[in-house]
């Protein structure tokens, strides 16, 4: 049996292992609570079994759902083939199991439905991989920290809650995902809450990543809106072309909810079709959003998405929580940085990419955003000198690099950025974590210098994702940042085609600034001679459960390069866009349909890999030569001012956080003092809350006199009530 | 044949001899028979009407009334006989044990 029929010959089949999908999300999510409430009875190695074994059940799962997807028959037909409720279309290499209604109101419904296709198959493997990697290495980084069992619950929460994003079948159930990794983030990067400043980091990532999943909640809200006003305007000439009906799709609704990605997609799918009623220049004929066209409102859902994604994903202009974010364990930095979180922005697009490829607007922007984060993202990480944050600024830069590719409407090579990056950034991580571990706990990357001798496993380990991020070849990073930045140049959106023009520039600038910052990373950290302020005098290599899942992400970096090369017979597309085809192939229908993107299939020549390779190695040698031989030559000199100023303003981040504290926190906590003043303190409290008791109170002891227990003074009452009435009576009677 | 408006100013006077009773004498036994008076006051009224009428009514209301009085006569004699014993007095501005 060849390699390719094994990949194709699934151990378990589909409809088998659909009925387990569950279990995935299960299994540590179960973790998270057996180490949670019984992890300090347990003792420390339970609990490290519990919760390394929890993730690597829920890989091994992975593992045969995603080879499930893959399944082919005898005649080579794919096995997983779900029928589509909505219509049109079969879904072909998906696992789809509905664990059936999980609630509803009105016509509006939410299924509990988790789809495994081959994008979020990807995901999972790399989510519970790279997850299981970093629990193994955390077993040894929190060997002496006391709050272990709750360090591994919070782990264990926190890549349940991913996969919980990864496997949902509709946006309800993504955003519990969604929210879910947001308050294990919470709990993780605050960790060590005895410790103010890094209780407040936690603080920070939370609330930044509020205001992005109220964005993502208005922009849901907004697709249940045009799904309504779709199904009472549309009629079966506009689901035609998907091979669907009016009566069919509003069936599909009914079963499953408006939020569906089937559902989002046969509507995406039908929207623009040239002899439809409905249009995307359509005006929407009644409901809330009656008089606005459908193109024009998915357009701002997308931009509410985009701010939601930006949260999360750390994207302009609410980036600035992951930096902060370093004061978690190393381990959960990789976590957050590479397997999960940061990544969930570029999935959800990934996910809804039949809707972004309706909108120019929307796409320009989200490159541009992308574009505009990496670049000064890539700026900031020059002159930092803490090892995590150039690692944690880098990550901001990467994923700046997703979304211009997500933007640009290449899809498949932003996935493909996202599962290199996934690598070599967790081999960098707990590289960092690795050298903070043998150096007593130093950050400053100044003050270390000459590890290459004494860490040889974290050098040489450190070395190869450094040249991976880099964009060396042929490493992974090479070929990923490479495929991003020529769909960037070579796709169109249609009516802002200068969009690419001027950000396949600035990609370059961006690579060479990655170049440069890791370069200077690499050298300061692992060359030279031995600081004089090192904190111990030679530093010692750390355990294996630490070097072997670096030593695992190193060779992951490498050849996941594979994936980059056009390796199938009568094919010209590399691996990674073949196989995420069946995932796309709808946004490439839909965007050469709407005629508002125009998307390139064209692969990399050898000059285009040239021009990005020698734009790599300036950067990198710049930062050699200023590092190697020009800086140590100056030693003792003093900097010029220009330069030292430059550096000031780069080393304070360019002052965005406080201009973020000066426009925003501080007019915001003003208005917070004048409103707990006034309406609170002395509205509510004083006249409503203390006012009513003053009343009641004086009113009760002016009332006491009249109580006087006399029964003759309450006859004389009744008397004279009885005299009262019969005076009525009588004026009425006369 | 006297006329019906006799009844009613007789039963008017009767009742206000009672209330003027019940206010201001002391003792509670005379306010209690004063009590009565007001009772036997409607009493007459509900007769007289059901005499103009020529129905049963009237005298039904006036035996539950009756019935009424005698409870409350046998309960409020029972509470006034034990105030006697406890505090040796039947004035009622002796009793008042709800005032502040």
């Amino acid at each position: 049996m060849d390699l390719q029929a094994l990949f194709k010959t699934a151990p378990i089949a589909p409809e088998v292992i659909s009925q387990s999908l569950w279990m995935i999300i299960a299994l540590p999510l179960l973790g998270a609570f057996v180490c949670g409430v019984f992890g300090r009875m347990l003792g420390r190695a339970n609990v490290h079994l519990v919760a390394c074994a929890a993730v690597a059940g829920s890989f091994v799962l992975s593992v045969m759902a995603f080879w499930a997807t893959s399944a082919t028959d005898a005649s080579n037909a794919p096995l997983a083939i779900i029928q589509n409720t909505f219509g049109g279309a079969q879904s072909r290499y998906v696992l789809w199991n509905d664990l059936g209604t999980w609630f509803s109101a009105g016509d509006f419904r939410v299924n509990f439905g988790l789809l495994v296709d081959h994008l979020s198959g990807t995901l999972l493997l790399v989510i519970t991989g790279v997850g299981f990697l970093i629990h193994l290495y955390s077993t040894s980084y929190m060997e002496h920290d006391d709050g272990y069992w709750r360090y591994f619950a919070y782990l264990n929460l926190f890549v349940a809650m991913m996969l919980t994003l990864v496997m949902g079948d509709n946006l309800v159930l993504l955003f519990v995902g969604w929210e879910g990794v947001g308050m294990a983030s919470y709990l993780l990067i605050g960790f060590w809450y005895t410790d103010a400043a890094k209780a407040w980091a936690g603080r920070k990532a939370f609330i930044t990543n509020r205001i992005g999943d109220f964005a993502f909640l208005i922009g849901s809200f907004l697709i249940v809106l045009m799904v309504g006003a779709f199904v009472k305007q549309a009629n079966d000439a506009d689901l035609q072309p998907v091979g669907s009906s009016i009566p069919r799709y509003t069936a599909g609704l009914e079963q499953r909810g408006p939020l569906t990605f089937h559902g989002l997609e046969t509507m995406a799918r039908s929207l623009p079709d040239a002899n439809g009623v409905v249009k995307l220049d359509t005006p929407i004929s009644s409901g809330p959003l009656e008089g606005r066209t459908y193109g024009g409102m998915l357009t701002v859902a997308l931009l509410l998405f985009l701010l939601g994604a930006a949260g999360k994903s750390a994207q302009l202009p609410l980036y600035v929580w992951l930096p902060d974010a370093m004061a978690g364990p190393t381990p959960v930095s990789a976590l957050i940085h590479a397997a999960t979180m940061v990544t969930a922005g570029v999935y959800l697009f990934s996910r809804m990419s039949f809707l972004v490829v309706m909108s120019p607007t929307a796409m320009a922007t989200i490159a541009i955003v992308g574009a505009a984060t990496s670049l000064l993202a890539a700026l900031i990480a020059f002159a930092q000198d803490d090892i995590k944050k150039v690692l944690a600024y880098s990550t901001v830069s990467q994923l700046g690099i997703m979304f211009m590719g997500v933007g640009m409407g290449i899809f498949w090579a932003a996935v493909f950025h996202l599962v290199t990056h996934a690598f070599f950034k967790a081999c960098l991580f707990l590289g960092a974590g690795s050298v903070m571990h043998g150096n007593g706990d130093e950050t400053d990357i100044k003050k270390l210098g000459g590890l290459r001798k004494e860490m040889p496993w974290t050098w040489i380990t450190f070395l190869i994702a450094t040249l991976a991020i880099t964009g060396i070849f042929p490493l992974s990073g090479f070929f990923s940042k490479d495929a991003i930045f020529h769909g960037v140049h070579h796709n169109h959106l249609h009516g802002l085609e200068w969009v690419s023009g001027v950000l396949y520039p600035v990609g370059l600038l961006i690579a060479v600034c990655t170049a440069f910052y890791m370069t200077r990373l690499y050298l300061l950290t692992f060359e030279g001679r031995r600081s004089a302020e090192a904190r111990v005098a030679h530093a010692h290599e750390s355990a294996w459960q630490m070097t072997l899942p670096l030593v695992v992400l190193a060779v992951l970096s490498v050849v996941s390069a594979v994936y980059a090369f056009p390796l199938l017979r009568n094919s010209p597309q590399a691996l990674m866009e073949n196989f995420l085809s069946p995932v796309f192939q709808a946004s490439s229908r839909i965007a050469g349909a709407a005629g508002t993107v125009e998307l390139d299939t064209s692969r990399p020549t050898l000059a285009n890999y040239g021009v990005a390779w020698i734009v790599v190695v300036i950067g990198g040698s710049l930062a050699a030569f200023l590092y190697l031989s020009f800086f140590p030559a100056r030693a003792g000199q003093p900097a010029p001012g220009w330069a030292r100023a430059v550096r000031q303003v780069a080393l304070n981040k360019f002052y965005v956080d406080e201009l973020y504290d000066f426009v925003i926190i501080r007019p915001v906590k003003f208005i917070s003092f004048v409103f707990y003043r006034v309406v609170d303190a002395l509205i509510i409290d004083t006249v409503v809350v203390r006012g009513t008791a003053w009343v009641t109170a004086r009113v009760g002891s002016a009332l006491r006199y009249v109580q006087t227990g006399d029964a003759q003074a309450y006859a004389a009452v009744m008397a004279l009530a009885l005299l009262g009435g019969v005076i009525y009576a009588i004026l009425k009677v006369f | 044949m006297v006329p019906i408006s006799y009844y009613l100013f007789l039963a008017a006077a009767l009742f206000c001899l009672g209330m003027f009773g019940v206010l201001v004498r002391r003792n509670a036994l005379v306010v209690f028979m004063c009590v009565e008076l007001m009772l036997n006051a409607a009493n007459l009224t509900f007769l007289a009407f059901a005499r103009m009428r020529g129905d049963t009514i009237g005298h039904v209301s006036a035996f539950f009334v009756i019935a009424v009085a005698a409870a409350e006569a046998s309960i409020g004699l029972a509470i006034v006989i034990a105030v006697f014993r406890s505090r040796g007095s039947v004035n009622i501005e002796d009793i008042k044990t709800m005032k502040h």
